[in-house]
């Protein structure tokens, strides 16, 4: 796996410093991004994509800066927020799904065919032509998926993925994220199960890396901090 | 637009959207600008209710359109009733009930891609404007995904009032819907960033 590399970054928004000085290089497939409400879990998931621009250090993910080179890093790295609705922006499922590959120079043909596949893949092909809005939580954020992965990227950033989302719909998010996707994954999550099935976790508190490494560990002792507190 | 489309195979479905446009432009306007004969205007309900059953959508879509439009001719007629003869009125009712089946069979037969497409097409020669014809037509999408957003955020803040038993107050309801659909412009903002629009 290539890597995700951050040095030295600095993220100030006003009245507070969400990322302080964090350095960080991985490779690991699977990302688990684990840490309390506003510890810097979805800043620093957000610098990945140049959602947040640093206001000090430099990023690297996959050897590109989000900063300079954005329209190169979001072909590159897909982004999935936690609010299924807040991702759509297209009437339609197929519509929405295609939306993802405008400017490609593809073909209607080429299109359609991509957004088909992309649809069978996530389980919707039936919805195709329903409004995006009518469709279930969970479907919805299949629907983001699809959006993501039928551009190909070769890094998905998920936020929360499936903070909206009932027991059933969330194990069958976990599983395509986790188990199904080939792309690399940085998931960040207060969901400690999802986070167990990663690679490697990252623990933030208070806008800093204060742990690193395999999950099971990371997680018991981010458990008993927490039980402490 | 919004969820009206229907999947088929009719020639009414596959009729290119921009020719589709301009001939229900050509009719509403030679509907309205048509006198107010019985027989003309029956006429014109007649080949309103045919295309529809051309476009495969059967005798119950037809009433199920028309009946939506209940409110519309209830306000038309209580509004000309006392001032207009009665051929006028019911002249001018059927020419906007007949008009409005028009626009709603387009987007019954039509996806908004192919509408949205057809538009960005014909803002084109704008370019030299300074317009931008992909912009627009992203825009008009876009309005036309939100409208159910807005319309949830509604039903939530009505639904949340309902629970705390806050009287219906029309200051009480703005503020909030206006809170959330602002929150939902910047999410939606991050959502097309992400998505490599800037």
């Amino acid at each position: 796996m290539t890597e995700l590399e951050l040095s030295a970054v600095t993220v100030e928004f006003p009245g507070r410093t969400a990322l302080r000085d964090v350095t960080l290089r991985l490779h690991q497939r699977r990302i688990a991004v684990i840490g309390s409400n506003g510890s810097g879990k979805s800043t620093f998931a957000r610098t990945l994509n140049g959602l947040v621009t640093p206001t000090t250090g430099e990023v690297r993910v996959h050897g590109i800066d989000p900063v300079r080179q954005s329209g190169q890093l979001r072909r590159r790295v897909g982004f999935v927020f936690s609010n299924p609705d807040t991702q759509i922006i297209m009437p339609t499922v197929a519509e929405d799904a295609a939306f993802s590959l405008r400017g490609r120079g593809l073909s209607r043909a080429e299109v359609r065919e991509r957004v088909a596949a992309a649809l069978h893949r996530v389980g919707l092909s039936e919805y195709a032509d329903s409004p995006a809005h009518s469709l279930s939580g969970g479907q919805k954020q299949l629907l983001a998926l699809c959006a993501v992965l039928i551009g190909e990227p070769s890094l998905v950033v998920a936020d929360e993925p499936t903070a909206y989302l009932d027991a059933a719909n969330s194990r069958r998010i976990a599983r395509f994220l986790l188990d199904e996707m080939p792309q690399q994954l940085v998931l960040a999550t207060h969901d400690l199960r999802l986070a167990a099935r990663c690679d490697i976790a990252v623990r933030f508190e208070d806008g800093q890396v204060v742990d690193q490494g395999d999950p099971a560990p990371v997680i018991a002792r981010y458990e008993h901090d927490q039980d402490e507190s | 637009m919004i969820s009206l489309y229907r999947p088929g195979d009719s020639l009414l479905h596959r009729l290119p959207a921009g020719p589709k446009l301009l001939v229900v432009m050509a009719l509403a306007l030679g509907v309205s600008l048509a006198p107010a004969d019985p027989w003309t205007l029956t006429g014109a309900a007649l080949a309103v209710a045919a295309c529809y059953l051309l476009a495969g959508l059967g005798a119950v879509e037809i009433a199920r359109q028309a009946y939506k439009l209940r409110w519309l001719v209830l306000v038309m007629v209580v509004s000309q009733v006392f001032f207009l003869p009665a051929l006028t009125m019911a002249a001018n009712v059927v020419r906007v009930v007949v008009v409005i089946l028009l626009a709603n069979l387009v987007t019954l037969t039509t996806r908004t891609e192919q509408v949205v497409d057809a538009i960005e097409r014909a803002l084109t020669p704008l370019r030299r404007l300074g317009v931008n014809p992909s912009r627009v037509a992203l825009m008009l999408s876009m309005t036309i995904t939100t409208i159910p957003v807005i319309a949830g955020f509604a039903t939530q803040i009505r639904e949340a009032q309902r629970a705390r038993g806050v009287p219906a107050a029309p200051l009480a309801f703005v503020v909030p819907l206006l809170i959330m659909a602002l929150k939902h412009s910047d999410d939606l903002a991050d959502a097309l960033t992400a998505r490599g629009i800037d």
